[in-house]
């Protein structure tokens, strides 16, 4: 699934859950909560991912080969029954092309009159 | 983690049921052990509740779970996902395929309109009932008070049971004490409310005022939408000259006026300026306030003269129950900080003080009554949902061959379970959709039977929408899932074979429909015993002896201004008194300063008896004192049990005299009061007893014994009358009293109100008249909140046993109907249609029988709870459960009858030839 950002997806707007995950994800492995967390924390509070989302979004992220599950990496301080996901080189691609979305419309944005250019 | 987020996890725990196995084995573990984290947290941070986060994490599971399901249910094109990216592949696809799904099912339900509108119905009522009663319950109860950071407001008072009394209130001295030592409290602010003429708006009128400190309206962290606030100035000794008017005041008695800062009202009498208008919504204590006047407290004043309430707001890291410990330990220092105080004291009167958040003392009255109300229709949603399963049941048994023939034609188990779910969703929606037109249809009705604290914030929104949603689809898929269990498993080729009759799983079937309707009617039982209960209570209510006789009494309160030489009110009082007694059909017109059950308010205090002078250390006595007028005792059947009556020469002359009712005599006296002499707030010397010239009231009459307070006030109280005027013994206060009006037998006496107001007004146009009510309804408001919640049951009730019935009935029938063969058999082999009878009778009495004893384990359990609202009734009286099972049996009894005499009825020729 190596293809998955290349071919096709450069404009596809990926879901909101999905892109605080990817994000959350980027500086390392974390388990669930620890995402709900990052995720809280990075949107002061406004985006709450409650389980269902969170795991529903992360079985989509797996099946899409976009994240996946670490066996056996168990912090010791930890509950034993988290599991550790990380991203994927393909999870990686993905969530640079939303960043370069991000960042073409932010462009667009700040040229327009209103917002004080040209 | 506290009981409420238990109670969350639980909840999310069965609902993660309603998730897809591999779903579930997947990730329900971790969603569980997060939920447990989220709700920790939502346990330490302000602003976040746990019903609320439970709330929204459930409904964030209801709206994953179609997702999550077809997913599932269609993988072909969860398969199909697997090649496109992270977008929504085959989404369209997917939606076309649930609309086609809901499509059919519409149209199926659509063939059989008296099944789908039973079901809807009856969905509908469980629903609607839920949600109107949610409704309440969360804006009452759930909701956090509408003050700014209310949940760091409490209120406290003291009592003292020693002195025979649970409620005191607070006085300025202790006020002073806590200002000094209660470091744990931010800020600390006395208040009453009471009700005074108002002239200078639109129109005179009698308005209910609240007064209290600056600070008090700092805690509540109210500011005036126009005008200022109330200053440390405004709060002076003397009484203020200002005042604020509430927000529907402003409007409805002053139009709304924009320059009504600095216009001036008289309050009894007294100019004050308005400076200030509350927003609205804003109100304290309750939304009958029209006016709120700063309050001046003594901050050397007295330990003794209890009679003002407090708030105050919690200081940071404070909680109320940190509150109540450390006020609890204060409390011992009153007897260095008030001189007066005699060392044991605090022992011998059981002095303590209670702290509780506003938003607790707010609802304490109506909390249990309404969970218990809750809990009744939410049994009610449950039978109704049983219900409709046996109906699916009963139809799916009918659908047999259907299924059978589209299993053969190719579709897939899912499919068949996809359909059935579609058709329950769908009637679940369609009720939950019915349910809410009824709710708002209701909540106005069900808010005007009882007067609720916090009324005006209910209303049917968002938080009631989102638990119609929730209920619909958890109803819908619940009774759609019982059938559909019985269906996937299946083996279809067996039902086509022989033509689906006597294939296995009929039987197990069987049981399944047995339990529901078992179920059912353990259900209905338990709200048989609590309707059976409140009957009970509401019975004993009615047969407490008031000490009054109510018939045929008409009262009228008359309020005269406050500082008026009371000679001046009392000859007012008397004038009116005989102009109305004078009216045609009247027999016998009392005056009196509180009428009996109408006012929560009384005068007393501690006295003295000359023939016991008081011992060091000793409690003094107590006692509540009123003024009344002669004909009071006649007016309302208060018997003179020793003693002369009272003779309008006794005020005229202000007698020293007094008469007691038979409690004050047993107390004090030991039955033999008359000629003893009493007197309140005597000055004293030195060693605290009487000046040798003290002016005594002699005890002249006895009369009986009344129940002041209320009908559930269980303690009868030692209680003196005093002529309307009287030089010394006692002070009365004479702003306002009440007429109590006897009418001749058989005359109604509401006929009278507009001639005894017209009397009145001719006497004198200006004063407000207030509460023109009948002492029947004064004593039916008293039974008020038991009548309601007996009346919420026996409806429920009623709804739960018809339900129960059709629901025995149906499925005695079906059985009917499945054995018509057998019967045949038996009755062509020569069983009589009694022994017919009998056998279906026998089924039919065991499913109940164990309904029966389902229902009273359960009833048995639940009925503690209801303990708080039951009056001179055990939460176990045996009488009532011992008729509800009867009742239960004998509804079942007849529920059973039609489809037994059809059974005994069966032609074996007609049985058999139907082979």
């Amino acid at each position: 699934m190596g293809d998955t950002a290349d071919d096709r997806g450069t404009r596809r707007r990926l879901k909101a859950a999905w892109f605080h995950i990817l994000l959350a994800l980027a500086d390392g492995a974390q388990h669930g909560y620890a995402i709900r967390r990052s995720v809280k924390e990075r949107t002061d509070g406004v985006v709450k991912l409650y389980p269902a989302t969170l795991y529903g979004s992360i079985r989509d992220l797996s099946d899409q080969g976009l994240i996946e599950a670490l066996e056996g990496e168990d912090d010791p301080d930890d509950d034993q029954r988290r599991r550790y996901y990380r991203l994927t080189p393909a999870g990686r691609d993905a969530l640079a092309d939303e960043v370069g979305r991000l960042q073409e419309i932010l462009d667009q944005a700040r040229a327009t009159r209103a917002l004080g250019g040209a | 983690m506290s009981v409420a987020s238990r109670i969350g996890v639980g909840a999310y725990t069965l609902l993660l049921r309603l998730m897809p196995g591999g779903w579930r084995s997947t990730y329900g573990r971790e969603s569980i052990a997060d939920l447990r984290e989220i709700l920790r947290d939502s346990e330490r941070l302000r602003g976040e509740t746990v019903v609320g986060t439970t709330l929204r994490a459930c409904l964030d599971l209801l709206v994953c779970l179609p997702g999550a399901w077809w997913a599932v249910l269609r993988p072909e094109t969860a398969a199909r996902g697997r090649d496109a990216p992270w977008g929504r592949p085959g989404l369209g696809e997917r939606m076309t395929n649930v609309w086609r799904e809901l499509k059919l099912a519409g149209r199926t339900l659509a063939r059989r309109p008296g099944f789908s509108a039973v079901a809807v119905l009856t969905l509908a009522l469980g629903i609607g009932a839920n949600v109107a009663i949610f409704s309440i319950v969360n804006a009452v109860l759930l909701q956090p008070l509408t003050y700014d950071d209310s949940e760091g407001i409490v209120e406290f008072r003291h009592h003292a049971p020693g002195l025979d009394l649970p409620e005191l209130s607070n006085s300025p001295g202790m006020l002073a004490f806590y200002r000094e030592y209660a470091d744990f409290y931010d800020a600390i602010g006395a208040w009453n409310s009471s009700s005074h003429n108002l002239a200078g708006a639109e129109e005179a009128a009698r308005v209910r005022v609240t007064r209290g400190e600056p600070s008090l309206y700092e805690i509540l962290r109210v500011q005036p939408f126009m005008g200022r606030p109330f200053n440390e100035a405004d709060a002076t000794e003397d009484g203020a000259h200002v005042a604020i008017l509430a927000y529907d005041a402003w409007r409805s008695r002053f139009g709304g006026d924009p320059g009504v800062l600095g216009r001036t009202v008289e309050i009894d009498g007294r100019s004050r300026e308005i400076v200030g208008v509350m927003p609205d919504g804003f109100a304290f204590p309750d939304e009958e306030v029209e006016l709120y006047l700063p309050l001046w407290v003594d901050p050397d004043g007295p330990f003794g003269s209890f009679g003002m309430s407090a708030l105050a707001r919690l200081g940071d890291g404070a909680t109320v129950a940190s509150a109540q410990s450390r006020s609890t330990e204060l409390l011992p220092r009153v007897l260095d900080y008030f001189d007066s105080l005699e060392p044991q004291f605090l022992e011998a009167s059981g002095f303590a003080v209670s702290v509780e958040t506003l938003r607790d003392r707010t609802v304490a009255d109506v909390e249990s009554t309404l969970w218990i109300i809750l809990g009744t229709v939410a049994f009610v949603l449950l039978i109704a949902c049983a219900n409709v399963a046996n109906l699916f049941l009963v139809r799916a048994e009918s659908r047999q061959k259907e299924m059978a023939v589209r299993a053969a034609m190719g579709a897939g188990r899912r499919s068949v379970a996809a359909s059935f779910l579609s058709e329950s969703l769908l009637l679940g929606v369609a009720g939950g959709a019915f349910g809410v037109l009824f709710a708002s249809a209701s909540v106005d009705w069900l808010l005007a039977l009882a007067e609720l604290p916090r009324a005006a914030e209910v209303r049917v929104g968002a938080p009631s929408l989102a638990l119609a949603a929730l209920l619909s689809v958890v109803a819908g898929l619940s009774f759609g899932a019982i059938p559909m269990t019985r269906y996937v498993g299946t083996r279809f080729a067996a039902v086509l074979r022989d033509g689906g009759r006597a294939n296995t799983s009929g039987r197990e079937r069987h049981r399944i429909r047995n339990l529901l309707v078992a179920s059912q009617l353990a259900l209905g039982l338990v709200l048989l015993v609590g309707a059976g209960l409140m009957l009970r209570s509401f019975a004993e209510l009615r047969s407490v002896d008031l000490g009054i006789e109510p018939e045929g009494v008409l009262t009228m309160g008359l309020n005269r201004n406050a500082g008026e030489d009371p000679e001046v009110a009392v000859r007012f009082y008397a004038e009116a008194a005989e102009r109305v007694a004078a009216l045609p059909g009247v027999r016998t017109v009392g005056i009196t300063g509180q009428v009996p059950l109408a006012s929560g308010s009384a005068n007393g205090g501690s006295f003295y008896i000359e023939s016991k002078p008081r011992q060091e250390g000793e409690l003094p006595p107590i006692a509540l004192y009123r003024p009344v007028g002669p004909g009071y005792f006649e007016s309302l059947g208060i018997p003179l049990l020793a003693g002369r009556p009272m003779e309008s020469l006794d005020w005229e002359e202000a007698r020293r005299v007094v008469w007691v009712n038979q409690d004050f005599a047993d107390s004090y006296f030991d039955g033999d009061a008359l000629g003893e002499r009493v007197a309140w707030g005597l000055e004293t010397d030195e060693n605290d007893q009487p000046l040798p010239d003290a002016p005594w009231a002699e005890i002249v009459g006895v009369v009986g014994d009344v129940r002041e307070f209320g009908l559930a006030d269980e303690d009868l109280r030692p209680n003196a009358y005093f002529p309307l005027l009287v030089d010394g013994p006692v002070n009365l206060d004479l702003r306002s009293a009440s007429l109590t009006i006897r009418m001749q037998d058989g005359q109604d006496p509401t006929a009278l109100i507009p001639a005894a107001r017209q009397a009145v007004r001719e006497l004198s146009p200006d004063v407000p008249i207030t509460a023109t009510r009948t002492m029947e309804e004064i004593v039916s408001e008293a039974m008020e909140g038991t009548a309601v919640t007996m009346m919420v049951l026996a409806v429920a009730t009623a709804m739960a046993l018809f339900l129960g019935a059709i629901g025995l009935a149906g499925v005695i029938s079906y059985v009917v109907g499945q054995r018509t063969r057998e019967i045949g058999v038996r009755v062509a082999l020569g069983a009589r249609s009694a022994d017919v009878s009998r056998m279906i009778l026998r089924q039919s009495m065991a499913v109940t029988a164990a309904g029966t004893l389902l229902g009273l384990f359960g009833a048995f359990a639940l009925t503690r709870l209801m303990e708080a609202i039951l009056y001179e009734v055990s939460a176990t009286d045996p009488l009532t459960f011992v008729t509800a099972p009867v009742v239960l049996v004998a509804v079942s009894f007849v529920a059973s009858w039609l489809p037994v005499r059809r059974a005994s009825r069966v032609d074996p020729m007609e049985a058999l030839r139907a082979e």
